[in-house]
C-alpha cells in the first residue's frame, strides 16, 4: 500500500514538476519519505544497466539507451542526470505501473560516483560499467581513491562490472571479484599511444595496490594505457572488447578487428565512451550490426560547443569544467589542433556553479603549455580570478607577449566586439559560460 | 649564493598541484640572485639530506602517505640531523601527519608510527573534513587562505603553525582553532595545494628564515612578482564576502 502511494505521489509530482519545469530529484525524495524501501519492493527489468566513473558517464549512457532501443528494448533511463538516490527513485516510481513493476526491458542508470551505494543498497545493477576515476571536483568528492572506495563499497557480487582495462584505478575493482563477472574493455596500443607520459601530473605514477613504480608499455592519455606493476603483478587485463585500430585524425575506429565506426567526435573520450556502450550493450544481447548501425557518426548532442559571433570573430565556446584538469586539458589539445590563427580567452570567474570555494589548485594541474602554439596569437585571461590565471601562465611556456591580463568578462566581450576578426575559443566552464554568451550573437 | 631545494615523492605526494609551492620559492629565490637546485627523491632513494637547504612534501592518498611513510622512516635520524644542522622543512596537506607520533586508521585501528619529529598524533576518520580556510598566525601580519581536505583529525598540537583560524576546519577538525605545527624550522599545515602560490607573505616569511639561516645578507625589499598579491587579495575578498553573505556551514561532511 504504501509502495502503491509512493508510486501515485512521485507520478504526480513529476506531472507538476514538469509543468513548472522543476528539478527530477524532488518527487523521489518524497515518495521515498512515504516508503522509504520503495526500492528494494519495486519490481525490475531483467536488465539493470549502471554507469559511473569520473567523465563520460552521460555520454555513454545516452549512446546505450539509443543502442537499446533500436534493437527494440524499452529502455528506462535518465535523461535528465540526476543520478543521487533520488533522482533515481524519481526514475524509477514515475516509470513503475501501479502494481509497483517498472515498465520497460532495460532500467539504465548514471550513478553519481560517490553515492552509489545508497542507491543500490535496494537493488544491484546486473551491469555496472566503470569509466574512469580521475581528479575530479576535489574540493567536493576528494580524491581518486575515496571515490573508488566508495563506488567499491556499492558493488554487489552477483554484478557484472564492465571495467576500462587501461584505467589502473578502475581495473582494482576486479580484484576480488568473480573473474567470470569481469568484462574488460580497452584500447590496444595504436596512432595515438606513446611511449612518454603526458600531463603536468601522472596518477598512474605509483601502482594503485601496492604503491610500487608502475611501468607503462604505452599511454593513450593521463594514466590510462598499458600498465603493470613489476612488484606485485597488477597489470592491464587482456581486453574482451578492444578498439583494434584508430585513426583519430581520419575519424574512424575498429572494434575486436572487424566492425569499422566513423566518428562524428574526433576525440579520445568519445572513443572509450563508444567502446563502454558497445561493451556492455553486447552483453545485453545487442547485435554488431545494429550497433554499428546506430554508433556510427553518432552525436551526441551535449550542448558543451557552442558557436557563435562576435564583432567580426567567429567564436567557439568550449565548456570546460573547472576543478577537472582531465576534461579541461581536453579543449585545449582541440584548441592546439585547429592550426588555424585564433585568440584564445581563459574564463575563471565561478570556480563552481553548485557551490562556493576560492580554491584554485586545480589550476595548477591543468597543462596549459599546450597553448603554446605558433596558431595561438593571443591568449585572453579574464574574470574574477584571471590573477591566479595570470600568475599560473608565469609557470607556463604560454610567450607573456602574447597574454592579455583582463579584468570582468564584458571587457573581454567589448574587446572582441571592437577589435580584429581571428577565430576566439573561449574556454570557461558551466558556471561563467552564460556571462559571456549574453554578449554574443549564438550562430 | 646557492641552495638546495629537496623534493620529497613529487610523482604521488603531490595531489593537488603542490610541485607549485616548490616552483614559486625557487623563483622568488632566483629573483635575490640565488642559484637553486631542485632534487628529487622517490621511495626507492636515499634522500640526499645532507645536502638539503629546503625539504618538503606535498599531500597524497591515504594509501600513499602510507607507502611515503614507509619510506621515509629508515632516513629519519638523517631528516632530523638536517633540520638540527638548519634546513627548513615544509610539510603540506597529510605529509604534516607523517611529522606527528602515530596516525590510527578509522576502521581497522591500526596505528602507524611516524617519524616522531613532533608530539602530535593523527586519527582518521570516515568523513571529510574540508572547506575553505583562513587563518591567522603570528609569524607575519596578513591572513593565510587556503582550502583543506581531509579525512583526518589531529591531536596534541601545542605550537600551531596558525593560532586560530577565523574560517575552516583546524587541526582537530572543527573541534579547535588552530591549525599546522611550528618548531623552528619545520613547518607543517594540512592546508593542500599551492599553498606558497597562494599567501605570498608565506613565501616572503620563509626567504627572510631562510636568508638568516644562511647568514646571507637580507635585501631592504624582497621582490614582488606580478599578480601574486593580487590573486592574494582577490581570494581572501571573496571568502570575506563570502562570511558576510552566508555565515559559514558545517566544515563536516558526512
Amino acid at each position: 500500500m504504501r509502495l502503491f502511494l509512493a508510486v501515485i505521489l512521485c507520478k504526480a509530482l513529476r506531472f507538476i514538476g514538469g509543468l513548472i519545469g522543476k528539478g527530477s530529484s524532488l518527487p523521489g525524495q518524497f515518495a521515498l519519505k512515504v516508503c522509504p524501501d520503495a526500492l528494494g519492493r519495486v519490481r525490475l527489468p531483467a536488465h539493470i544497466i549502471a554507469v559511473t566513473g569520473s567523465n563520460g558517464k552521460t555520454s555513454t549512457v545516452e549512446m546505450i539507451a539509443a543502442i537499446l532501443t533500436a534493437s527494440g528494448k524499452r529502455v528506462v533511463y535518465n535523461k535528465e542526470g540526476s543520478n543521487q538516490i533520488e533522482g533515481v527513485a524519481t526514475l524509477i516510481l514515475s516509470n513503475c505501473t501501479l502494481g509497483g513493476r517498472v515498465k520497460g526491458d532495460v532500467l539504465l542508470l548514471e550513478s553519481d560516483e560517490r553515492y552509489a551505494r545508497h542507491t543500490f543498497q535496494w537493488f544491484h545493477p546486473t551491469h555496472f560499467v566503470i569509466t574512469n576515476l580521475y581528479r575530479d571536483q576535489l574540493t567536493r568528492n576528494g580524491h581518486p581513491e575515496w571515490v573508488y572506495d566508495a563506488v567499491k563499497a556499492a558493488i554487489h557480487p552477483d554484478t557484472t562490472l564492465v571495467l576500462n582495462a587501461d584505467d589502473p584505478l578502475v581495473s582494482c575493482f576486479a580484484r576480488g571479484h568473480d573473474p567470470d563477472k569481469v568484462k574488460w574493455f580497452g584500447l590496444d596500443e595504436c596512432s595515438v599511444s606513446t611511449k612518454e607520459h603526458h600531463g603536468v601530473y601522472h596518477d598512474g605514477a605509483r601502482c594503485p595496490v601496492c604503491k610500487g613504480r608502475m611501468e607503462y608499455s604505452c599511454y593513450h592519455y593521463a594514466h590510462i594505457g598499458h600498465y603493470a606493476c613489476p612488484h606485485c603483478g597488477h597489470r592491464r587485463h587482456d581486453a574482451d572488447f578492444s578498439v583494434t585500430a584508430l585513426d583519430l585524425e581520419g575519424g574512424t575506429l575498429t572494434i575486436n578487428g572487424e566492425t569499422r565506426i566513423s566518428l562524428a567526435f574526433k576525440s579520445i573520450y568519445n572513443v572509450y565512451n563508444i567502446l563502454a556502450a558497445w561493451s556492455v550493450c553486447a552483453l545485453a544481447g545487442a547485435d554488431k550490426g545494429t550497433m554499428a548501425g546506430v554508433i556510427n557518426n553518432y552525436i551526441l548532442k551535449n550542448g558543451r560547443m557552442i558557436t557563435f559571433t562576435l564583432g567580426k570573430h567567429h567564436g567557439t565556446l568550449l565548456t570546460s569544467k573547472h576543478e577537472n584538469s582531465v576534461a579541461y586539458d581536453t579543449n585545449l589539445a582541440y584548441i592546439a589542433a585547429t592550426g588555424k590563427p585564433c585568440t584564445v580567452l581563459v574564463i575563471v570567474d565561478a570556480i563552481s556553479r553548485k557551490y562556493f570555494t576560492g580554491e584554485t589548485s586545480w589550476l595548477w594541474d591543468i597543462d596549459f603549455d599546450r597553448l603554446n602554439a605558433p596558431h595561438i596569437g593571443r591568449v585572453m585571461l579574464y574574470g574574477k580570478y584571471c590573477n591566479d590565471l595570470a600568475v599560473r601562465f608565469k609557470y607556463s611556456q604560454v610567450p607573456a607577449d602574447k597574454i592579455d591580463m583582463g579584468g570582468d568578462i564584458r571587457e573581454a566581450a567589448a574587446l572582441l566586439a571592437d577589435h580584429g576578426d581571428e577565430d576566439v575559443y573561449v574556454v570557461t566552464c558551466f558556471s561563467d559560460r552564460d556571462k559571456l554568451l549574453e554578449h554574443v550573437a549564438r550562430r | 649564493m646557492e641552495f638546495t631545494i629537496l623534493h620529497l615523492y613529487p610523482d604521488c605526494m603531490s595531489l593537488y598541484g603542490e610541485y607549485a609551492n616548490l616552483a614559486v620559492l625557487r623563483r622568488h629565490l632566483a629573483a635575490m640572485g640565488v642559484s637553486v637546485t631542485v632534487e628529487t627523491a622517490l621511495f626507492e632513494d636515499t634522500p640526499p639530506f645532507d645536502r638539503a637547504d629546503f625539504i618538503y612534501m606535498g599531500a597524497g592518498t591515504e594509501r600513499t602517505q602510507k607507502a611515503a611513510l614507509a619510506a621515509l622512516l629508515p632516513h629519519k635520524e638523517a631528516l632530523r640531523a638536517a633540520v638540527d644542522r638548519g634546513a627548513v622543512a615544509l610539510f603540506t596537506g597529510n605529509a604534516m601527519e607523517l611529522l606527528g607520533k602515530s596516525i590510527t586508521e578509522e576502521e581497522s585501528g591500526k596505528v602507524w608510527p611516524c617519524l616522531g619529529l613532533a608530539d602530535f598524533t593523527t586519527e582518521e576518520v570516515v568523513y571529510q573534513v574540508q572547506g575553505d580556510v583562513v587563518a591567522r598566525t603570528s609569524l607575519w601580519g596578513s591572513f593565510v587562505v587556503g582550502f583543506m581536505n581531509k579525512r583526518s583529525e589531529t591531536y596534541g598540537v601545542t605550537t600551531p603553525l596558525f593560532g586560530l583560524v577565523e574560517r575552516g576546519p583546524g587541526n582537530a577538525g572543527d573541534g579547535g582553532p588552530e591549525e599546522g605545527y611550528v618548531d623552528g624550522n619545520v613547518f607543517a599545515t594540512h592546508l593542500t595545494g599551492p599553498i606558497l602560490v597562494k599567501n605570498p607573505d608565506f613565501v616572503d616569511f620563509l626567504i627572510r628564515r631562510i636568508f638568516e639561516l644562511k647568514g646571507w645578507a637580507l635585501p631592504e625589499a624582497l621582490p614582488v612578482l606580478p599578480y601574486e598579491r593580487e590573486a592574494y587579495a582577490v581570494t581572501l575578498k571573496e571568502l570575506a564576502d563570502q562570511d558576510a553573505d552566508n555565515p559559514p556551514g558545517p566544515y563536516l561532511q558526512g
